[in-house]
């Protein structure tokens, strides 16, 4: 680890899996209040991450993972990010997504027309998660 | 003396009922598998979940959370985790043995109850003497974060809205699949005390991200969006959500190992039953072949006489 000190301990949670733990050069991390990239020796920071993509480059490879809700945590050094759902970017089935994204929208609908059975809310944030995947999809294919 | 044909019958059913506890041995013992899994993979975050929580909460030194203080109501609220299904040995009744015994240890407070899982909502709605407030139930066959983050959301608004002194968890700890403990465990208001105890897991692999870390954040200031005490309230909900989900997943593994010894149990008694029942259906069958070479040579004597 001594010959990569201008690398990033990146670690990537969530209560069901150890994601991530690794070395990298570069994270982009979709913070409440915006996008961030973290590079070394970042300030020490703290935020609330909204459901989005998170990457994450070592050399010339990037990785994309779908996150949703959790929270950041950024010291020079190193970077916990704890995630209540993470998938990375292989592991996502691109029509489970737009079926998620379609029935999610459905939701919506209905419940903008005063169906009161169906929690605006959640439906939002399924539609929120479901659009990350897609994102996530798209941006490591592009690549 | 029980007749050749009846203790046959016996023997066969026993033999059935064998197959059946030999079968749920099996399954209970994938799902404990399953439960034990989730379990390990919930550690780390665990870990990084209460490092970060107890850092912000000392740095930011908000105390005003309404989270962190005791309400002024004089009521508490026990949540209760049983399973939804039986024949899981003592599994149940000892998370309500206990339950009942700290309800009645609670003398200068009200206790409400919120009980999850079937077998707990039964037992205390034949009850009326307890004050049930809520539960939730018929979820363990396809249980997930979901169920925790229903239960945790439910919780912490209750708590607030109703200014409960405290929260308690009652659930059963996983000890082994043969040992499980059940525990009381203060969830609401969280305690600095619960937070500071934040300690490395046996198996420490944050060793090396551990070690920058401990001279740092004292003197490191923060930059924090969006605002320290927002962030705060967001953080203490993710952990108390977590915590929620830690005891279900610890009391899933237990029902399952629970379930698992019981039912092994099961299988070794009807093995033992079937042999008694053999050895009754032996002596049977000789007795009435004895009476039978009886008839026969008496008959023949008679003849001869």
């Amino acid at each position: 680890m001594e010959e990569n000190n201008s690398k990033l301990s990146l670690t990537l949670v969530t209560p069901t899996a150890h994601l991530v733990f690794e070395q990298v050069d570069e994270v982009r991390i979709p913070g409440s209040e915006g996008d961030f990239d973290v590079l070394f020796e970042h300030t020490p920071f703290l935020t609330t991450i909204r459901p989005g993509v998170l990457s994450y480059r070592v050399g010339k490879q990037t990785h994309y993972f779908a996150v949703s809700a959790g929270f950041a945590e950024v010291i020079p050094t190193r970077v916990i990010v704890l995630a209540r759902t993470a998938e990375s970017a292989s592991s996502v089935s691109e029509r489970r997504a737009k079926d998620a994204l379609e029935r999610a929208r459905n939701r919506l609908e209905k419940a903008a027309k005063g169906d009161s059975d169906i929690d605006a809310k959640r439906a939002e944030t399924a539609l929120l998660r479901a659009t990350a995947r897609l994102r996530a999809i798209a941006l490591s294919s592009k690549r | 003396m029980p007749t050749l044909r009846e203790v046959r019958r016996r023997i066969l059913s026993v033999k059935n009922t064998q197959k059946l506890t030999r079968a749920m041995k099996m399954v209970a013992s994938s799902k404990l598998r399953r439960a034990e899994r989730l379990l390990v993979q919930a550690r780390p975050y665990s870990e990084k979940m209460k490092e970060v929580v107890a850092s912000l909460a000392f740095r930011t030194g908000v105390k005003d959370n309404p989270l962190l203080r005791p309400g002024e109501s004089g009521k508490v609220e026990l949540v209760v985790l049983t399973g939804d299904k039986g024949l899981c040995g003592a599994f149940n009744s000892n998370v309500l043995r206990f339950a009942v015994s700290s309800i009645k240890g609670q003398v200068d407070n009200e206790v409400e109850l919120f009980l999850v899982g079937k077998k707990g909502r039964d037992f205390f709605r034949r009850r009326p003497e307890y004050s049930i407030c809520d539960e939730y139930v018929n979820f363990w066959r396809t249980f997930g974060l979901g169920d925790a983050t229903h239960v945790s959301e439910k919780i912490t608004s209750a708590f607030i809205k109703r200014s409960y002194r405290a929260v308690y968890l009652v659930y059963n700890e996983f000890k082994s699949a043969l040992v499980q403990h059940v525990v009381l465990e203060q969830l609401l208001p969280i305690t600095p005390m619960q937070l500071s105890e934040a300690q490395p897991g046996p198996e420490a692999e944050a060793a090396d991200s551990a070690d920058p870390k401990e001279p740092e954040p004292v003197r490191t200031d923060y930059l924090y969006e969006p605002s320290a005490a927002a962030l705060l309230d967001d953080l203490l909900l993710q952990h108390i959500e977590f915590q929620v989900y830690r005891a279900f997943l610890e009391s899933q593994a237990s029902e399952q190992g629970a379930r698992m010894t019981a039912m092994d149990a099961a299988t070794d008694n009807a093995d033992e039953m079937i042999r008694i029942l053999t050895l009754q259906y032996h002596r049977a069958r000789q007795a009435s072949i004895t009476k039978e070479l009886i008839e026969i040579v008496s008959g023949a004597e008679a003849l001869a006489g």
